[in-house]
């Protein structure tokens, strides 16, 4: 079966080490696929070439089988799309804005589009003006998602929604996925893509550092446990009875990277009286790091 | 090849705008019109007896003897050109330069509307706005005059005025539009094209105001406007059509950068 999105040598030079340069990659039918990446990677600019924006300077890129930048018209009657930085029309409302979208795609049922505003608890009357950054990132969800589209492309989706709003989000993303879209999202956040992504593209400076299933980016993936203990004695004791812990006062953190060994670690802890526990994540950076060793 | 959707919203958007300048032109043209005099009003002479170069300038060197050749040099030799191109270089920035600027453009490509499409219905929205403006204000003038001075309008040299204002006016819409199409930075895209319609009007101001400044006219397109020989009869429409032609050609090459060019959204 031919890919959804086939990007091939992709390279759009802005100058001076900005832009994306020879990007390769597929995303096959029904898959989610993630972009991560710091701000600057490329994950707009690549996102922007798919729409068809710009014209690559050197590779290309297709969905569907057509030309992104010669054939956008065409691979837009079959995909949604939100952008990263979201600019409405202003002198519209939610609901205005909705109606002119839909008859610019030539959509004649609004359904989907009423459904979705049910499903994000949007009030679409309001003018788009007066609505804060989440409710102005809930019409631009509404707006890529009310065609029903076989492909979506969503740079950074979550921004500006409240963490009840991102669950929504991911479920529907999940929804979507069941009824066989292929999705296309970016996020500069791992725990985003984690779960929601089949495979991640790690963006670094323009350049594709990896393309992974998101199970190994999480094996190797470390995060940080704290706990706090009643006094500096008993960290210290704690510290002494596994390899690698440090204590900082009355607590302290150890590193460790995929699942295998958190069990006994627990069963450690759980021998000494724990007054509280913390998981950092770490940043991205750290995951980069984690990932590539000393590659990097 | 037309984008109907848009060009309603467009036509929605841009009511108010498109009615303060009918509302200025209908303010314009009634005032010059009642200070026409059959006998030649003594004030105006005056005025102009007193500082004719200005006059001049302002292409009201000649008021004519006739109705039309009185509204041809009042109205027709700069105001209906200066008011015109201001609503012109506002209505390109609302249709195409602030939807560039704003990053709402991504809204409109992010349909299966081909970029030509999108370009074409705006300069066609453009285009209607000028023809409509002309067809106003001559409307009003031909109005007022049966009212005012029954019979006095010529109707053959004050249609052919009108024509080949509207044809010039499409022109400097065409290199507003140009402007914004073709330089990546939409918004000085545009000063850029409307730069040039000032200039245009400016050069032919200078080359009217003195002889030593004359030659000046060869260089702006205004001067294929003959007002005051239209408005006598004796005007033909050939440079009307030259206009009409040039202003196509810029807008298709307008829609055709468009269409080729990486936009920043």
């Amino acid at each position: 079966m031919n890919p959804v999105i086939e990007v091939q040598g992709l390279t759009k030079d802005y100058g001076q080490g900005r832009g994306v340069f020879g990007l390769t990659f597929q995303v096959e039918k029904g898959e989610v696929f993630g972009f991560l990446g710091p701000n600057g990677a490329g994950k707009t600019t690549t996102i922007r070439q798919l729409m068809g924006f710009v014209r690559p300077t050197r590779g290309g890129a297709r969905i569907l089988g057509m030309d992104c930048f010669r054939q956008a018209a065409a691979i837009q009657a079959h995909t949604g799309y939100l952008p990263g930085e979201l600019s409405l029309m202003d002198d519209l409302t939610g609901d205005g804005f909705l109606r002119f979208m839909a008859r610019m795609r030539g959509m004649k049922d609004l359904g989907a589009a009423e459904e979705l505003k049910e499903f994000f608890r949007l009030d679409g009357r309001q003018s788009l003006r007066k609505m804060s950054k989440g409710t102005r990132q809930k019409v631009g969800l509404v707006c890529a998602f009310m065609a029903r589209p076989e492909l979506l492309l969503l740079d950074e989706p979550t921004s500006g929604l409240d963490p009840l709003m991102q669950n929504r989000f991911i479920e529907l993303l999940l929804r979507e996925k069941a009824r066989g879209a292929t999705i296309l999202l970016s996020s500069h956040m791992f725990e985003e893509l984690e779960r929601t992504c089949d495979r991640v593209a790690i963006l670094r400076a323009g350049h594709l550092a990896a393309v992974e299933p998101i199970a190994a980016l999480r094996q190797t993936r470390t995060k940080r446990y704290r706990f706090t203990f009643p006094s500096s004695g008993a960290a210290a004791a704690f510290s002494d009875a596994w390899p690698g812990v440090k204590a900082e006062g009355s607590s302290a953190s150890v590193a460790l990277a995929g699942q295998e060994k958190l069990s006994r670690l627990l069963a450690l802890a759980a021998g000494y009286d724990v007054k509280d526990m913390s998981i950092d994540g770490g940043s991205l950076e750290d995951a980069f790091l984690d990932y590539y060793g000393e590659e990097m | 090849m037309i984008c109907a959707p848009l060009l309603q919203r467009e036509a929605k958007r841009n009511l108010l705008l498109l009615a303060v300048f009918a509302g200025i032109l209908t303010l314009y043209a009634s005032v010059i019109l009642t200070m026409y005099d059959p006998e030649l009003g003594e004030s105006l002479a005056m005025m102009k007896d007193a500082m004719p170069q200005l006059f001049a300038a302002f292409g009201m060197s000649d008021p004519g003897a006739t109705l039309a050749e009185f509204l041809a040099n009042y109205l027709y030799g700069f105001l209906f050109l200066a008011l015109p191109l201001v609503m012109i270089i506002l209505l390109t920035n609302r249709l195409l330069a602030g939807y560039l600027d704003r990053g709402t453009m991504a809204w409109l490509l992010a349909t299966p509307r081909p970029r030509r499409q999108i370009a074409a219905s705006q300069a066609l929205f453009l285009v209607g706005s000028i023809l409509g403006a002309v067809l106003y204000a001559g409307g009003l003038c031909a109005l007022l005059s049966a009212f005012l001075y029954p019979g006095e309008l010529a109707p053959l040299p004050f249609l052919r005025l009108n024509l080949c204002l509207a044809a010039l006016l499409c022109l400097l819409g065409s290199l507003c539009f140009l402007g914004v199409c073709a330089v990546s930075d939409s918004r000085r895209g545009l000063a850029a094209g409307g730069g040039v319609c000032v200039v245009f009007l400016l050069l032919q101001m200078l080359s009217q105001a003195g002889e030593k400044w004359e030659w000046l006219r060869y260089l702006t397109p205004l001067t294929a406007f003959d007002s005051s020989s239209l408005a006598r009869g004796d005007g033909s429409l050939w440079p009307a059509l030259g206009l009409g032609a040039a202003a196509l050609a810029l807008y298709a090459a307008g829609v055709g950068a468009f269409a080729r060019r990486d936009l920043s959204l």
